[in-house]
C-alpha cells in the first residue's frame, strides 16, 4: 500500500515538472499571436489576440490558472478553431494506436526472436548477420527508412498506398518504419541478456540434471532474460510515441503526432500541452507497470526477501 | 623452461604396460608377474569398473588441457580428486559428462559400465546425466534458478528421471528433503533460493541430484562457499548418503584433508594430468610425487608442532605454455635432466599407488631387478 | 624438503631450510607497547526498510575488546556474520563504533576524513581478499607500490622509484616486475604486490582480511610464510582475520574466536586448538576435516546465527549442545582464567 503510494506521488510530480518546463519554454520561444495571426497583422489585432487568450498575463499566474483549469478537466481550447482540446486530442488517438499498437507487437515479436536466436548461435556468422541487421535498424533515421519504404513499395512497385489511412493496408508501411528501430535495440538487449543468463551456473546445473538443451533454454533460460527485456520494452513505449511523431508526418497519418506536429509550427499551445501531458502520462503508466511487472517475475525483489 | 610444448604422452601398452619414462622394460618373463602400472579401485578390476576414462583428453581450441587421463571408478567407491587451479579436476567432470561449451573438444573414451558417454546421443546423455551420474556444484546460491520455487526444481528433476508428477511428485520431493536435513521441509518445498542460506541452498543441490537416484555422484567443490561448521555437515550428509544409497562419489576439491575424510582413495592432478593416485592413507603416509608432498607440506596442521611451511615455488604454468616433459619439472626440489625428455607415465609404487615421477621409476625398476634376481630361485 | 635437483639451488636461496619455529608466548619478547587497543567497541548496521517502512538493527560488532602489540600478530576466527571483518574495520579507523572506543598509539581513532585521520592512514594498511580487485587494472604495479608515498607526499621521484624496487624485492618479487600489469600476474603474485603496497610508508599495523582464501593452496603457504618474514624483519603488529583455523594457528600469536559480534575465547593458539573451553571453539575445531577422525564427529546443529535476529542471554545458546538455563537470560561476560584463557562461557570458566 505504502508503496503504491509512494510511487504515485512521484508519478504525479513527474507530471508536473513534464508540464511546467513544457509550459514555459513554449511560451518563451515564440509570440502565439504573431505565428498565428501572420508577421504583417496590425499589432491591434495582435493585442486583442494576446488579450483574449490571455498571453498578457505573468507567466506564473498564466500557469497557475491553467492547472486550475486541467484539475478542472478544462484542458482550453485550440487557438486555430477553438474547438475543445480534450475532443481534438482524444479523437486522434485511435488512430495513432492504430499503428502504434501493431508497432509494437511487431517490434517485439520480431526483435525478442531475433535476439534469442542470435544469443543461442553467438560467435556464428548468423549471430554476426542478425547484429549487422540490428544495427543498421537502429541508425538509420525513421523518415529515411519510411521515405525508402514508400519509394519501393508505394512509388515503384504500386503495391500500397503512400499515405492516408484509407484501407486497413495503408497501416502497413507505418508500422513497419515504427517498428524497425524498436525491433532493432530489443534484438540487441534481448541478445545481451540471453548472453548474460547462458553463462549463469544455474545454466548448467539444469543441464546436469538431464535437460534437453531445449528445455534448459526454455524453462531456464529465457524466463530469466525475460526480466531486462520486460523492462526495455517498457521505455520503448515512449521510443514509439516519440516515433509516431515522425512517421505520421512521412506517411501524413492523421493522428496524433501529425497533429503535435501541426501545433508546435503554430503554436498552438493548449494542444501542444495537452498532448505532452497525455504522452507524459503514458510513459509514466508504462513504467509504473513495468516495475509491477517486475516484481511478479523476479522474486528476489518482492517484500520480505531474504535468507531465513 | 618455457617452451611451447604440445607433448604426449606415450601409448600405454596393450594390457597396460610401461611407458616411456619408467626404466624397466616390459617384463615378459612368466615367472614374475607383469607391472601393473594403472591402480584398481579396491582390488576390483576394469572390467567390472562403474565409470572408466580411457585416453581422456580435452582442448580448449587447440590448447589441450586435459592430457590422456586414465582413472576408473568402481560401484561404492569415494574417490577424490585434488588439484589446484588449473589443474583441470572439474574441466574433467564437465568435459565427461558433456557439459562443456562448444569450443572445447573431448577425446578418448568415457564408459560407463562399456557405453561410450562421448559418442552417445544428446538424449541418451540428458537421461544419463541425473539418472545415472549425479553433479553437485560450488556456491549453490547461484547454481539454482533463482526464479524458480527449490521445491520445483527438484520436481523438475523428479519428472525427467522418475515420470512423477503432480502430489507424487511433491510427496517424492519432501522425502528427499527429509533425506538430506532441511527442516520444516514442507514449507521449504516453496522458497526460493535466495530464502535460504547456502547450506540448506547445497542440501537442495544434493536432493535434487539425488531425485534420479544416480549411481554417481560428482561433487564439484560443494563446500567450498560455505562455513566450516556448515561444511561439516555437508560432508557428514555426503557421507551418509553414500553409504545409505551405495552410490559411488567422487569428491573434487582443492583442500586434500576435505577429500580425506571422506574418501578411500585420492587421486592428485596437476596441470591437466593425474600426478598420484593411492589409498588416502598411502598418500598420507608415503606421497610418492614431490607435487603431491609439496602440496601436504604446505597445509598448516591443526595439531602438532607449528613450523615454517614448506612452500612450493613458482606457479602452475599455463596450458599454452606447458614446459616439455613432466610439467612440475620447473618447481620440483627433485628437477634433473631426465625430467624434461618425456611426460612422465604412471609407475606403480605399491598395490593401489602409483605416481607420475622418473626418479620413482628408477627407484621401483631397481627395486624390481633386486627383487628378480632375489626369487628366480623362488619363482616357477 | 632438501633438494637435489637443479632447482635447489632457488629453492634454498629465497628460503631457508624449514626450521621449527618456536613462537615465543611470553610477553616480554614482543615490545611490549600496545599499538593499537579496542574496548568494548560495538557497531551497529541499519538495514533494511524502505522510505517509510520500520528497518531491522544489525549489531555488526556487539562489544569487542582487545589490545594489540608491536610485533605481534592477533588472530581473529569466526563464520558469517560474526564480525570479523567489521572489527578489523573498525581497528582501522574506517568505520566509527557506535560505542565504546577504539585508540591507536594511545590516542583514539580520529574521525573517517579528518586530516588527523589521514595522516594516521600512513601507519596502518589493510590487505584483503581480493588481490585483483584491491589492484587498478590499468595501472602498472610500480606504480600502484609507491602510491601511498605520493599519496602522504615522502619521498623524491628517484627515491620512491628505488623503493619501488626495494618493496617489490622485500615480497619475494622482482623489481623488473615493476612494469606488469594486475592482469599480467598470477595471484599470488598479485597478493605480494598489495602486500608491497601495504608496506610503502612502513607501517605500524598491518589489518589481512583473509589474505590468502582466494589463493591456492601452495601459494597460500608462500604468501603466509611471507608475512611472518615480514612481521620478524619490520615488528610489525598483525590482525589477521581469516576463517580458516590451521593457517591463524600457524601465524598468530594469539587468537580470538568470534560469534555474533563478540569474542566468545581468546588465549595463545597452541593451548586454544589443542584444548578448547567454549563449546562455540570446541565445534569450530571438531568441524575442521581430519583424515585421522574416527567414528562419528560431533557436530554443530543449525545454520549460522541471522545478525539482525540476536538470541537472548547468550548468542550462542540456541546451537549450543551443553546450554542451560542461565544461558537463555544472561549473556555471560568475557572472563579471564587461571591459566590465561578468556572465555565468555557460564559452564566454561574454572575448567582448565
Amino acid at each position: 500500500m505504502r508503496f503504491a503510494l509512494h510511487r504515485l506521488l512521484r508519478a504525479a510530480l513527474t507530471l508536473l515538472i513534464v508540464t511546467a518546463l513544457a509550459f514555459f519554454i513554449l511560451r518563451l520561444s515564440a509570440d502565439p499571436a504573431l505565428v498565428i495571426l501572420g508577421p504583417d497583422a496590425p499589432p491591434a489585432a495582435i493585442a486583442a489576440f494576446r488579450e483574449a487568450w490571455g498571453l498578457d498575463r505573468p507567466l506564473p499566474l498564466q500557469f497557475l490558472d491553467y492547472i486550475r483549469a486541467v484539475l478542472r478537466g478544462d484542458f482550453g481550447r485550440s487557438m486555430i478553431n477553438g474547438a475543445p482540446v480534450l475532443s481534438l486530442v482524444l479523437q486522434r488517438v485511435p488512430t495513432t494506436l492504430e499503428i502504434m499498437l501493431p508497432a509494437l507487437l511487431c517490434a517485439i515479436g520480431i526483435g525478442v526472436p531475433a535476439g534469442v536466436f542470435a544469443a543461442l548461435r553467438r560467435n556464428t556468422l548468423a549471430d554476426r548477420c542478425v547484429m549487422a541487421a540490428s544495427v543498421a535498424g537502429f541508425t538509420m533515421p525513421s523518415f529515411v527508412l519510411g521515405l525508402v519504404l514508400v519509394l519501393v513499395f508505394a512509388v515503384d512497385l504500386g503495391w500500397l498506398p503512400s499515405g492516408g489511412n484509407d484501407h486497413w493496408w495503408s497501416a502497413i508501411l507505418p508500422v513497419l518504419t515504427l517498428a524497425a528501430g524498436g525491433a532493432a535495440v530489443l534484438a540487441r538487449f534481448t541478445r545481451s541478456a540471453m548472453v548474460e543468463v547462458l553463462g549463469q551456473p544455474y545454466i548448467r546445473t539444469a543441464s546436469a540434471k538431464g535437460l534437453l538443451w531445449r528445455a534448459v533454454v526454455r524453462r531456464h533460460a529465457l524466463p530469466n532474460a525475460a526480466i531486462p527485456v520486460v523492462t526495455m520494452v517498457g521505455f520503448m513505449v515512449g521510443g514509439l510515441l516519440a516515433g509516431a511523431v515522425v512517421t505520421e508526418s512521412v506517411f501524413s497519418w492523421p493522428g496524433l503526432g501529425q497533429l503535435m506536429v501541426m501545433s508546435v509550427a503554430s503554436r498552438d499551445l493548449a494542444v501542444v500541452q495537452c498532448i505532452l501531458l497525455l504522452v507524459a502520462s503514458t510513459m509514466v503508466a508504462a513504467n509504473l507497470t513495468v516495475d509491477l511487472l517486475y516484481g511478479v517475475l523476479d522474486p528476489r525483489l518482492r517484500r520480505g526477501g531474504g535468507a531465513h | 623452461m618455457g617452451l611451447p610444448g604440445k607433448k604426449h604422452s606415450p601409448p600405454p601398452l596393450e594390457g597396460g604396460g610401461w611407458g616411456e619414462g619408467c626404466d624397466h622394460p616390459p617384463v615378459v618373463d612368466d615367472r614374475t608377474p607383469p607391472p601393473n602400472p594403472l591402480p584398481q579401485g579396491e582390488g576390483e578390476s576394469p572390467a567390472t569398473a562403474l565409470i572408466e576414462l580411457r585416453d581422456f583428453a580435452v582442448a580448449f581450441a587447440g590448447v589441450p588441457v586435459i592430457h590422456a587421463l586414465h582413472l576408473h571408478i568402481a560401484r561404492g567407491d569415494a574417490v577424490g580428486l585434488v588439484g589446484e587451479s588449473g589443474s583441470g579436476k572439474s574441466v574433467t567432470w564437465l568435459g565427461a559428462l558433456g557439459l562443456l561449451p562448444p569450443v572445447a573438444s573431448v577425446s578418448g573414451q568415457v564408459l560407463l559400465q562399456g557405453e561410450n558417454l562421448l559418442t552417445a546421443s544428446p538424449e541418451r546423455l540428458a537421461r544419463i546425466r541425473g539418472g545415472r551420474i549425479g553433479l553437485i556444484f560450488q556456491d549453490p546460491v547461484s547454481a539454482l534458478n533463482p526464479i524458480h520455487r527449490v521445491g520445483a526444481q527438484v520436481v523438475e528433476a523428479l519428472r525427467v528421471h522418475r515420470d512423477l508428477t503432480g502430489g507424487a511428485a511433491r510427496a517424492e520431493a519432501k522425502r528427499l528433503f527429509d533425506q538430506v536435513g532441511i527442516p520444516d521441509a514442507a514449507r521449504r518445498l516453496a522458497l526460493y533460493p535466495h530464502e535460504l542460506s547456502g547450506g540448506q541452498n547445497q542440501r537442495v543441490m544434493i536432493a535434487m541430484a539425488l531425485a534420479g537416484q544416480p549411481d554417481l555422484l560428482i561433487a564439484d567443490e560443494p563446500t567450498t562457499a560455505l562455513d566450516t561448521t556448515i561444511q561439516a555437515q555437508i560432508l557428514d550428509l555426503l557421507d551418509r548418503l553414500r553409504r545409505d544409497t551405495g552410490m559411488a562419489l567422487v569428491l573434487i576439491s582443492h583442500d586434500l584433508s576435505v577429500v580425506a575424510e571422506l574418501c578411500s582413495r585420492i587421486a592428485v592432478m596437476y596441470a591437466g594430468r593425474i600426478v598420484e593416485q593411492a589409498p588416502t592413507d598411502a598418500l598420507f603416509d608415503r606421497p610418492a610425487h614431490p607435487y603431491a608432498r609439496g602440496l601436504l607440506a604446505a597445509v598448516p596442521p591443526l595439531s602438532g608442532p607449528r613450523q615454517r611451511l614448506a612452500a612450493i615455488q613458482g606457479s602452475v604454468p599455463e596450458p599454452w605454455n606447458m614446459p616439455p616433459g613432466c610439467a612440475f619439472a620447473p618447481r620440483c626440489p627433485l628437477a634433473a635432466e631426465d625430467c624434461d625428455t618425456g611426460v612422465p607415465a604412471m609407475c606403480a609404487v605399491s598395490l593401489g599407488h602409483s605416481a607420475a615421477c622418473v626418479h620413482l621409476a628408477h627407484d621401483v625398476g631397481l627395486r624390481r631387478e633386486a627383487d628378480r634376481r632375489g626369487e628366480r630361485s623362488d619363482a616357477g | 624438503m632438501p633438494g637435489e635437483g637443479r632447482n635447489a639451488r632457488a629453492v634454498g636461496a629465497s628460503h631457508p631450510a624449514p626450521s621449527t619455529l618456536r613462537v615465543s608466548t611470553s610477553p616480554a619478547r614482543s615490545a611490549g607497547e600496545v599499538l593499537t587497543e579496542l574496548d568494548n567497541a560495538q557497531r551497529v548496521y541499519r538495514a533494511g526498510g524502505s522510505l517509510f517502512g520500520r528497518h531491522r538493527l544489525v549489531q555488526a560488532v556487539a562489544g569487542v575488546s582487545f589490545a594489540l602489540q608491536r610485533g605481534r600478530t592477533l588472530g581473529l576466527v569466526g563464520e558469517s556474520g560474526c564480525g570479523k571483518s567489521t572489527t578489523g574495520r573498525l581497528a582501522l579507523g574506517l568505520e566509527r563504533p557506535d560505542a565504546g572506543t577504539v585508540a591507536f598509539d594511545g590516542t583514539p581513532m580520529p574521525p573517517r576524513g579528518s586530516s588527523a585521520w589521514r595522516r594516521v592512514r600512513a601507519r596502518m594498511q589493510l590487505v584483503f581478499q581480493d588481490p585483483l580487485g584491491a589492484l587498478d587494472r590499468r595501472l602498472p604495479i610500480g606504480t600502484q607500490v609507491t602510491e601511498p608515498l605520493v599519496v602522504h607526499a615522502i619521498g623524491t621521484s628517484e627515491e620512491r622509484a628505488a623503493r619501488a624496487a626495494d618493496l617489490l624485492r622485500a615480497v619475494g618479487l622482482r623489481p623488473d616486475q615493476a612494469a606488469r600489469y594486475p592482469h599480467e600476474l598470477s595471484g599470488g603474485q598479485r597478493q605480494r604486490a598489495v602486500i608491497a603496497r601495504a608496506l610503502a610508508t612502513q607501517p605500524d599495523l598491518l589489518v589481512c582480511d583473509e589474505p590468502v582464501s582466494a589463493l591456492d593452496v601452495s601459494i597460500q603457504a608462500q604468501v603466509v610464510n611471507l608475512l611472518i618474514d615480514l612481521q620478524a624483519q619490520f615488528g610489525l603488529a598483525m590482525l589477521f582475520i581469516s576463517h580458516d583455523l590451521k593457517l591463524v594457528r600457524l601465524i598468530a600469536h594469539e587468537v580470538a574466536v568470534m560469534y555474533l559480534g563478540l569474542i566468545v575465547e581468546q588465549g595463545e593458539p597452541e593451548a586454544l586448538f589443542a584444548a578448547p573451553a567454549h563449546p562455540y571453539t570446541q565445534a569450530l575445531l571438531a568441524a575442521v576435516p581430519d583424515r585421522r577422525r574416527r567414528g562419528p564427529r560431533k557436530l554443530l546443529a543449525g545454520e549460522p546465527p541471522n545478525p539482525s535476529e540476536r538470541p537472548t542471554g547468550c548468542a550462542f545458546h540456541p546451537r549450543c549442545p551443553v546450554a542451560i538455563v542461565r544461558c537463555r537470560s544472561e549473556s555471560p561476560a568475557l572472563l579471564r582464567r587461571a591459566d590465561g584463557r578468556l572465555v565468555a562461557c557460564h559452564l566454561a570458566r574454572g575448567a582448565a
